[in-house]
């Protein structure tokens, strides 16, 4: 038996791990792949501590706690709701359902791309569509604040399907007969959801909103094509920033030191995360 | 109070035929608008407010896509890294997670094997991504497939065993067990008694498995610049180009997109399958 474990194993280790350590160790050493094509030379935290005091940096991590607060919120109220609104067995419910979940499949990059169109503030279609309503719309890329709402807009509409999954999977996983008990016992269906089913969906609700809080804020491919980061700075968030500081600018050490902060980070989340799945498990 | 009670149902139901009809056009309209741009002439392209029904259909922008070698070569790198990963990723990690599930490991053990694989699942992937570009590069392995195929691999194995690990946890043994009585080896447990019944959570794992190493950009980027991208990359490179270039943007975004909506809906219970399972279930 161990033997079926051992390709899998090898393959993690030298793709992972490997490259993890190799991380840690690039976090200590300063080295611009443009100007030398090995490490300059140990430098200790000094790494750690540039990128603390980098103003862009700081903006960053503002960006992504704006971004991700906002746009997770809003999926999870958007995503149960229709969940709640999108259950039975209709057909006409079940294209629907077939109907939200299509974001989901989409690549990111294109999403982007197609966002990028929709929001332009001259020939797009959003726009065009307030103007019906009698809105003048935004520049929604161009102005710094309106192009992290549109990396939110994004955000939400690419992965609210998510939300909506689970909780639809948790909604079915609830036996009819307490919300018949309830109701023969004269609940109100606001009541028979406040008592019945938003007790029983809380761990999977709250595990759902750590996986989209760390998916949110590990995602770059959208803004990649929806902003590039701009205007100016205005929509880096940490990974974008750490992409272009690695793979742009090819300051390693840098990029390297920022991403250790970044994971330290995401690792108390995954933690929460991790302590969560075995407290429902034992639970049920 | 029963008129009541009618209206108030009349209310409710509109309600909740007006939002999910509001939701399904926040879905599709932007995808409509994307084929549309598609398709749309180039003079009408860039009108001031936008043509939104085209006067006529051209497919000038597919042709001009297609007939360009580069193109070609993205969607066949594309086709290539997605069916060896998912491949690759469905032998290895079925058989990983079945080993995982039959080793009788510990509680303890086995929960630090998943939260390993939790791990691997979210943390900031660009952590790994740039060291990742240099073991490629000192590989001599950057702007091939294999570097991308091998990076891709890294993610899925371990989120596919994870998966795999709860089928074949939620198996009933008995089966397997009157086949060890019957003198059974492990392969063959595995093969002939195990995998059948876990077949449905195979097909999950494998699709998930394909849309993420199909739409997947950050490894690809990172490692490949000319002739090993992929068609992520080529739907990205358009935001970098100077000048406005929708028509061929749009047709590109449409030849990634496309292929996957109708895979999808083709596949759709086990997609929905393979993604509630992960979180439902954990």
């Amino acid at each position: 038996m161990a033997a079926f474990v051992v390709p899998a194993m090898l393959l993690v280790i030298a793709v992972q791990f490997y490259p993890l350590i190799f991380s840690a160790y690039l976090a200590t050493q300063e080295w611009t792949l443009t100007s030398s094509q090995s490490s300059q030379g140990f430098v200790g935290l000094d790494n750690f501590l540039k990128v603390l005091n980098n103003e862009v940096f700081q903006r960053a991590v503002r960006n992504s706690a704006l971004i991700t607060g906002s746009a997770v919120t809003i999926e999870m109220l958007l995503g149960t709701g229709l969940a709640y609104l999108a259950v039975g067995s209709s057909r006409v419910i079940r294209a629907v359902r077939t109907l939200l979940i299509l974001p989901l499949v989409i690549a990111p990059v294109a999403a982007g791309t197609l966002w990028r169109m929709m929001l332009n503030s001259q020939m797009g279609l959003t726009n065009y569509l307030l103007g019906f309503l009698g809105i003048k719309g935004p520049d929604w890329l161009g102005n710094a604040d309106w192009a992290l709402v549109s990396v939110i807009i994004v955000d939400v509409w690419m992965t609210t399907p998510f939300v909506l999954l689970v909780a639809l999977a948790g909604l079915s996983s609830i036996p009819d007969e307490l919300h018949e008990s309830a109701a023969l016992d004269g609940a109100s269906r606001w009541q028979s959801f406040l008592r019945i089913d938003l007790p029983l969906m809380a761990p999977l609700l709250l595990l759902t909103l750590l996986f989209r809080m760390l998916e949110s804020l590990l995602s770059l491919d959208s803004i990649y094509t929806l902003t590039l980061g701009g205007p100016g700075y205005a929509t880096f968030t940490m990974t974008y920033y750490i992409y272009t500081l690695g793979l742009r600018s090819f300051n390693l050490g840098l990029a390297a030191a920022a991403s250790w902060l970044f994971m330290s980070f995401a690792t108390l989340a995954l933690v929460l995360v991790f302590w969560l799945q075995r407290r429902s498990q034992t639970a049920q | 109070m029963v008129y009541g009670g009618g209206l108030r149902r009349v209310v409710i139901r509109g309600g909740r035929a007006l939002a999910l009809t509001l939701a399904c056009l926040a879905v599709l309209v932007p995808l409509i608008y994307l084929v549309i741009n598609s398709l749309k002439l180039q003079s009408e392209m860039y009108t001031i407010p936008p043509i939104i029904i085209p006067s006529r259909i051209t497919f000038e922008h597919f042709e001009l896509t297609l007939s360009n070698v580069r193109t070609v070569r993205f969607l066949t790198n594309s086709l290539t890294v997605t069916s060896i990963v998912t491949a690759v990723t469905v032998v290895v990690s079925t058989l990983a997670a079945y080993g995982l599930s039959r080793l009788g490991l510990r509680a303890t053990w086995l929960s630090l094997i998943v939260f390993v694989f939790l791990f691997i699942r979210f943390y900031p992937r660009i952590t790994t991504v740039i060291p990742y570009f240099l073991v490629m590069r000192q590989l001599n392995l950057l702007d091939t497939v294999w570097a991308i195929i091998a990076g891709h691999l890294g993610i899925t194995i371990p989120f596919v065993t994870w998966l795999m690990l709860i089928v074949f946890q939620d198996l009933p043994r008995e089966v397997e067990e009157a086949a060890e009585v019957d003198g059974a080896h492990p392969v063959q447990r595995f093969a002939l008694v195990a995998l059948p019944m876990a077949a449905p959570g195979v097909a999950s794992a494998a699709i998930l498995t394909a849309f993420l190493s199909w739409n997947e950009f950050l490894i690809a980027s990172s490692v490949a610049k000319r002739q090993a991208q992929v068609l992520s990359i080529a739907v990205a490179s358009f935001v970098t180009d100077r000048g406005v270039q929708w028509g061929p943007m749009a047709a590109m975004a449409v030849i990634m997109i496309v292929p996957m909506i109708l895979f999808a809906l083709f596949v759709q219970r086990y997609l929905v399958r393979g993604i509630t399972l992960g979180a439902v279930k954990g």
